[in-house]
């Protein structure tokens, strides 16, 4: 059977551009628009979150002292010292607003948005409304965040992780913990929304010829994210809204001890639903990563991603199992032993996967032609920090290693490794190598070599500096950590952490600079693919039209054409865009035998669609 | 008995009790420093077992971590615009067989021996409370946090728990050496966490629950007992001190301090019966 001509145009209509400024910058349905929403929105939290940051690190290594400059800003009621009331709303707020209003909406919110539909070919998303939405629920969440600093007893103090009974009314009073617990509820469900978009944009509207095996890294990482975010963002919001009702109405689900009155709850319950949706959440903040660097060092090794389908199983596999392995975040709650040793099982073998997918890498890079350009050493550094992070998660996964590791700075260390320095690195890659898709041009590339070096050797000393001490037995979250005989001696080795901190946080400034050097530019100028790679976005002029596709494109080979002699040869070049022909012909739609694969059927019934609803096309 | 009486008994015994046991200690043996990144000195029976697989685990690490960066190397300097690109998408069959046998190699070696190791030491010592609970040398405390103290109860000599005679302290544990310990841990307002470095083992003190911890010390001196779960603005200020005796003196202190709490005791004072009936695994 043959598919008409223009069938996929018609499927989806070409947006008229919108005309006033509210309809294209605030109301906005395109997800490029709102893909620069989440962009600028996660970076102001970003910086927000970073200042925390620095304000603890100033704590560990000067504790008690009075904070220069910003201490009189924030502290003034105490002359400028962080109190320890202060302090757990500091590394609590610090935790909640990184990972919910910072590396989710840049990673997710602004990259999913913009690379999902421009990397299989389609105007858009599934469900731009159902968008839009999703950004205005986020930015509702944003504001409940900012306001729980406002209102009396400050904000939420009992950690990121919220374990009641401290998070109820006797051990954190006032609003500030309320609203931000309802805050977590509400960006849950601007999460939920965005991921439905995402999958069913994946699932359906995949241009014609882009399989399941032919998609970018990136779109599947970003795809099984949106997968883990349906099934366990839910959780979250069940587990936050008892506790609302624990806080509100005097329910007693988490409570239990002195505090409760008849009938008492169960402080581990949280626990379950919490890490049951916080374990994927680490995931959920590592697949994008692991999808943008799968697809740069094998665009800027100029060579195929090594074995792709390897990869992808892998993914899927660590997406699967990310739901099974959370009980190693409870290991000291005195779990059952049986429960105990399957998570700890369990636990261990997640590393295969991930093992695949270095080696997977490390292969690809390998008798590559490597051009060190600013995406791909962004990558190289996640693949770094990433390395050092997934490794020393393996004392942490066995329960007799995790009874002294468990709670210590170490485990600080180890997890900001993964799911922070890696997802920031990802992110900052993404951002410069998509810079051209969404502002229509480059960003300075020496600024931007200095802003990785500052990043990766400030994050790397950071993090490892915190994994010696918590060797050493830090425990995390102490207001003054060297009140123990057996901690004395660390302030040493906090005082370097923290420069390292203060010297990520100088680098911050090159991309500051960079950013508002470029994102305001009147007449942006790039040539239209300026890193010689073939995924489907850059096919199309930059910035993008509204419409991304003129004409929806045919794919016909991989994201991965690199290198290809016979391309070489033919095409002149050592790339083959996902649009081309390797005999310079015009590529064709493809038929479609009634049972070919999964994706020609998705597309096959899209079709058959347009032509009952729509009567398009010609017999 | 009159008040005066009263207390002149009691500073009597409370002068000895001193003398005895606490004062000694509190003068000439402060919780000793460590120096160094290592890990506290080890003072338990078996946390040997934790430090040799974590520094183990630790070697292994290193060695894929630095195999790591030298392939990272040689790909970055080597592999560079001058050499040109291999046309390979590594999915044959040889490939994968390679990628698939390095991947079970390291497993089968470093989470093999993470996994075995760890199941050995769980099933002969942390989660073996059978054994210790069976040991008629072993020392039984009833540990109730609260924020931000220990209160730690030991059974008097009517042999029941939560009587007038039960011997009561506050951030003071004190136990003898070369002797098991286990401990009924439990807590009246938030989560906390019993963390005792120098031995090796923490656990996590829930209202609602009581959990078990076991250790024994193979060396008389003071500890630190630190709180390992975030319970609220003075979180670091729940600092304990375990203090390992030889078996005379803590005799003789357990004897003291029963006595002195039994001559406290006020039956009406709900709060100081927290206790509860022993509970064994």
């Amino acid at each position: 059977m043959s598919v008409p001509e223009n069938a996929y145009d018609q499927l989806q209509a070409i947006h008229h551009p919108p005309t006033t400024f509210i309809s294209k910058y605030i109301w906005s349905g395109d997800h490029k628009i709102i893909a620069k929403q989440f962009l600028w929105g996660g970076l102001i939290f970003l910086l927000l979150g970073g200042l925390q940051a620095m304000l603890i690190r100033w704590q560990w290594s000067a504790p008690g002292q009075p904070v220069p400059v910003l201490g009189q800003i924030f502290f003034s009621d105490s002359g400028g010292v962080i109190t320890p009331g202060h302090y757990t709303s500091l590394f609590t707020s610090h935790g909640l607003i990184m990972i919910f209003w910072a590396i989710t909406p840049m990673m997710i919110g602004a990259f999913g948005n913009l690379t999902i539909p421009i990397m299989i070919g389609a105007r858009d998303m599934a469900f731009p409304t159902l968008n839009t939405l999703s950004f205005w629920t986020w930015a509702l969440s944003g504001v409940m965040v900012l306001t729980s600093f406002m209102v009396p007893y400050g904000t939420a103090a009992a950690g990121w992780t919220t374990y009641p009974p401290l998070s109820g009314n006797a051990g954190t009073p006032g609003w500030g913990q309320s609203i931000f617990v309802l805050a977590i509820f509400t960006t849950g469900s601007a999460t939920i929304m965005g991921a439905i978009n995402y999958t069913t944009t994946v699932i359906r509207l995949r241009a014609p010829g882009m399989t399941w095996g032919r998609l970018p890294l990136t779109v599947w990482g970003q795809f099984l994210t949106a997968v883990l975010n349906i099934l366990f963002v839910p959780v979250l919001a069940g587990g936050a809204a008892l506790l609302l009702l624990d806080r509100w109405f005097g329910t007693s689900f988490y409570v239990a001890g002195a505090l409760a009155g008849e009938g008492a709850g169960d402080p581990i319950l949280f626990q379950h639903l919490f890490w049951i949706f916080g374990h994927p959440e680490v995931y959920i903040l590592i697949l994008p990563a692991w999808g943008f660097v799968g697809d740069f060092v094998s665009f800027f090794s100029r060579k195929p991603a090594y074995w792709y389908k390897g990869s992808v199983w892998a993914m899927t596999i660590v997406t699967i199992m990310s739901a099974v392995v959370y009980g190693h975040h409870m290991y000291t709650t005195g779990m059952a032993p049986l429960l105990g040793k399957s998570f700890m099982l369990l636990t261990l073998i997640i590393s295969v996967p991930a093992e695949v997918l270095f080696l997977n890498w490390l292969h690809t890079i390998y008798h590559g032609s490597m051009r060190k350009t600013v995406p791909m050493m962004f990558a190289l550094g996640t693949i770094f920090v990433f390395g050092s992070g997934g490794l020393t998660g393996l004392p942490l996964a066995t329960i007799s290693t995790d009874l002294y590791l468990h709670a210590t700075m170490f485990v600080v260390g180890h997890f900001h490794l993964t799911m922070a320095s890696a997802a920031f690195l990802g992110t900052f890659g993404a951002i410069y190598f998509w810079f051209p898709k969404m502002f229509g041009c480059l960003m300075n590339d020496r600024l931007a070599r200095l802003h990785f070096w500052f990043s990766f050797i400030g994050l790397n000393g950071v993090f490892i500096g915190q994994m010696i001490s918590g060797y050493a037995g830090q425990p995390r979250r102490l207001y003054d950590p060297f009140q123990y005989a057996f901690t004395e001696q660390l302030l040493g080795i906090n005082q370097i952490t923290s420069y390292f901190a203060f010297f990520l946080a100088v680098g911050q400034i090159f991309f500051v600079i960079n950013w508002f050097q470029h994102v305001f530019k009147k007449n942006p100028t790039c040539e239209q693919n300026p890193w010689q790679v073939g995924t489907l976005e850059w096919s199309v002029p930059n910035p993008l039209p509204v419409y991304n596709f003129a004409k929806i494109p045919i794919v016909t080979c991989g994201p991965h054409e690199y290198s290809n002699p016979e391309c070489i040869e033919n095409l002149g070049k050592d790339w083959q865009g996902q649009w081309e022909n390797l005999d310079g012909s015009e590529p064709v739609l493809p038929t479609l035998p009634a049972s070919h694969s999964h994706g020609h059927h998705a597309a096959e019934e899209d079709v058959s669609d347009a032509k009952t609803d729509e009567s398009v096309g010609e017999e | 008995m009159d008040l005066i009486e009263r207390l002149q008994v009691n500073w009597y015994r409370l002068g000895a009790a001193l003398v005895l046991c606490g004062l000694p200690l509190d003068v000439f043996a402060a919780v000793e420093k460590e120096t160094g990144l290592d890990m506290p000195r080890d003072v338990s029976l078996d946390g040997h077992r934790i430090t040799w697989l974590i520094n183990i685990t630790m070697v292994f690490l290193m060695i894929l971590f630095v195999l790591m960066i030298i392939w990272m190397a040689i790909a970055m300097f080597k592999h560079d615009e001058s050499h040109p690109a291999h046309y390979d998408h590594g999915d044959a069959g040889k490939q994968i067989a390679v990628a698939m046998s390095i991947s079970a190699v390291i497993f089968l070696v470093v989470d093999g021996n993470l996994y075995i190791n760890s199941m050995v030491d769980l099933d002969e010592v942390f989660w073996n409370f059978k054994d210790v609970e069976n040991n008629p040398d072993t020392v039984r405390i009833e540990v109730n946090a609260h924020q931000w103290a220990w209160d730690a109860r030991y059974v008097g000599p009517d042999g029941e728990w939560n009587t007038a005679d039960d011997a009561i302290t506050l951030n003071d544990l004190r136990v003898p050496v070369n002797k098991p310990v286990l401990i009924n841990l439990t807590s009246t307002d938030v989560i906390h966490a019993l963390n005792l470095p120098n031995f090796r083992v923490k656990t996590d003190a829930v209202p609602g629950r009581v959990a078990p911890i076991h250790f024994q010390a193979v060396e008389t001196g003071e500890f630190d007992i630190a709180c390992a779960e975030h319970c609220g603005a003075f979180h670091y200020k729940m600092k304990g001190k375990l203090t390992v005796l030889t078996q005379e003196e803590f005799d003789a202190w357990l004897a003291e301090v029963s006595h002195q709490s039994a001559l406290a005791y006020n039956p009406d004072d709900a709060d100081a019966h927290w206790g509860w009936p022993w509970k064994e695994m």
